[in-house]
């Protein structure tokens, strides 16, 4: 008796949420691995704002970047097809929740509140956040913007450990990293929080400008970066999790770091701080 | 279905930015009416104006203003237009609030284009004989509109007003894209940190309509109390 009343009244129910586009964790299914291989198809979500992890390549026109070579790994290991999908900063978790994508590779941080609605890879990545700042504004360390007004990314971790490190800040948020980088640059905040990559990346583009903004020395977090699986997707975690593990050990991992952060780069980073060999995180 | 729990969302730091958003959301409203009114009230009488080129003036307000998606009139008056004041009173504006200013000089615009258009038909429901009348006994255009037309098209143009009071409140949501904290703006803040998106979005519509619900009633109410007469 699969078809009972109560069922189908439940599938409208699920239905009439959905349309409303409101966050609902679908009802049991089939293993997702099974479903990627019968559609032969791999859902990356990515951010495609984000130099060097994800972006929109000026000629191709194509988003490419670190991440998107990652899940074109996956999608290598598994025999599918890679099919990019991009997302704002705050739909990252609700796009996946929903089925909408596969995975997240979006500039995602692992971190002990989002283990309790989605699964993490292991982390490819270790960034920290902190804050770029006019250097005429005098502001030398993150205590000084107590009370100051400072731009970031909605949806992300920036807001809270902004908030965390100076209680008494005021934070305006925008849907990208360059809105909320152009908001600063025309002075409509003292500083903008944004993970340590980003800022970088968005530094070296300045040009000659850059001498007018300083990036301050302190961590405001550790943010480990990770592919995001659905909760319980066991399987497909597993392949995730084989295929980086494959790429570390081939030294794939290594070569893909330099190549998009690499001292040639614009980034310049000059070595890699990091493996990618575990999926904990403290908390 | 998930589980679903309000209460996380009815106490404390999370009520209280929802609460904030929805007063920013409703004082948002409120003052973009003070401004669009009598904005939108001239822009209507410059179309019905004798003058050619007042009649030319108010036309392209109302076409150029209406042709554009507010998205763009919220990003253009919070990145693009005040870039160009003089420094210092930019300076200024910047250190203040230029999310809540921008948005509602955006909203202002966008709604006075809508309610002018109101009004315009509202004035052309009076009928013609009764400006002729008014300016046969010597009063002036505008003396003829304050006397004689203006207090007959209330009646006909209030209800409209109301319904697009009603385009206003909604409106307001796009101006979390400038990072005014109205209350889509709170309520994204809510689900990215409590990860209670459909409890977060189920409290805010509920807000929405509500204030919607409310606003129809008042056109409601109005056109019971002040009906329809015909001159």
């Amino acid at each position: 008796m699969s078809f009972t009343r109560r069922n189908v009244a439940t599938r409208i129910l699920a239905l009439t949420a959905a349309a409303f586009g409101l966050t609902l964790a679908s009802g049991a299914h089939a293993d997702q691995l099974d479903d990627i291989t019968k559609k032969g198809e791999l859902v990356v979500g990515v951010l495609g704002t984000d130099e060097p992890n994800s972006f929109i390549d000026p000629q191709s026109r194509e988003i490419i970047g670190y991440e998107v070579d990652l899940a074109r790994a996956v999608a290598q290991k598994l025999g599918v097809k890679l099919k990019i999908k991009q997302l704002a900063v705050a739909a990252r978790i609700p796009e996946l929740q929903q089925g909408h994508v596969d995975l997240l590779a979006a500039s995602l941080t692992h971190n002990k509140e989002r283990e309790a609605v989605i699964d993490f890879s292991l982390t490819t990545f270790v960034t920290g956040q902190k804050v770029l700042v006019k250097t005429s504004s005098g502001i030398k360390n993150v205590a000084d913007l107590n009370g100051k007004k400072v731009v970031t990314i909605k949806g992300g971790t920036q807001e809270p450990n902004i908030r965390k490190a100076v209680p008494n800040v005021d934070v305006v948020t925008f849907e990208t990293g360059p809105q909320a980088f152009q908001a600063l640059q025309q002075g409509k905040g003292v500083a903008f929080v944004n993970d340590e990559v980003s800022l970088l990346d968005q530094h070296a583009k300045l040009g000659a400008a850059q001498a007018q903004y300083t990036i301050l020395p302190q961590n405001l977090s550790v943010e480990p970066l990770a592919i995001g699986i659905k909760k319980g997707e066991t399987a497909l975690k597993k392949v995730v999790d084989a295929t980086l593990r494959d790429l570390e050990k081939s030294g794939d991992a290594e070569k893909l770091f330099y190549k998009w952060y690499g001292p040639n780069t614009k980034l310049k980073f000059p070595t890699r701080s990091f493996k990618i060999n575990s999926d904990k995180v403290e908390a | 279905m998930p589980h679903l729990d309000f209460s996380l969302l009815l106490h404390g730091q999370y009520r209280e930015w929802l609460l904030s958003g929805f007063l920013f959301s409703v004082a948002l409203t409120g003052l973009t009416l003070l401004f669009a009114l009598p904005l939108s009230l001239v822009v209507a009488l410059l179309r019905l104006a004798p003058s050619k080129l007042a009649q030319a003036l108010g036309f392209a307000w109302v076409e150029g203003v209406r042709s554009v998606p507010l998205l763009v009139h919220m990003l253009f008056w919070y990145f693009a237009a005040p870039e160009a004041l003089p420094e210092s009173i930019k300076t200024w504006l910047y250190a203040h609030d230029i999310e809540a200013t921008a948005s509602l000089i955006a909203l202002t615009i966008y709604t006075s284009a809508y309610m002018a258009e109101d009004i315009r038909s509202g004035l052309r429901a009076v009928r013609g004989g009764q400006l002729q009348a008014a300016l046969a006994l010597g009063l002036s255009y505008l003396g003829s509109m304050r006397w004689v037309i203006l207090p007959q098209a209330v009646r006909v143009t209030v209800p409209p007003l109301i319904s697009q009071t009603l385009n206003l409140w909604k409106n307001t949501s796009i101006a979390t894209v400038i990072g005014a904290a109205e209350l889509m703006y709170q309520a994204q803040r809510v689900e990215t940190a409590s990860f209670r998106g459909f409890e977060t979005f189920a409290v805010v519509t509920a807000a929405y309509l509500g204030m919607s619900l409310f606003i129809t009633a008042l056109a409601q109410l109005y056109q019971w109390r002040y009906p329809l007469r015909v001159s």
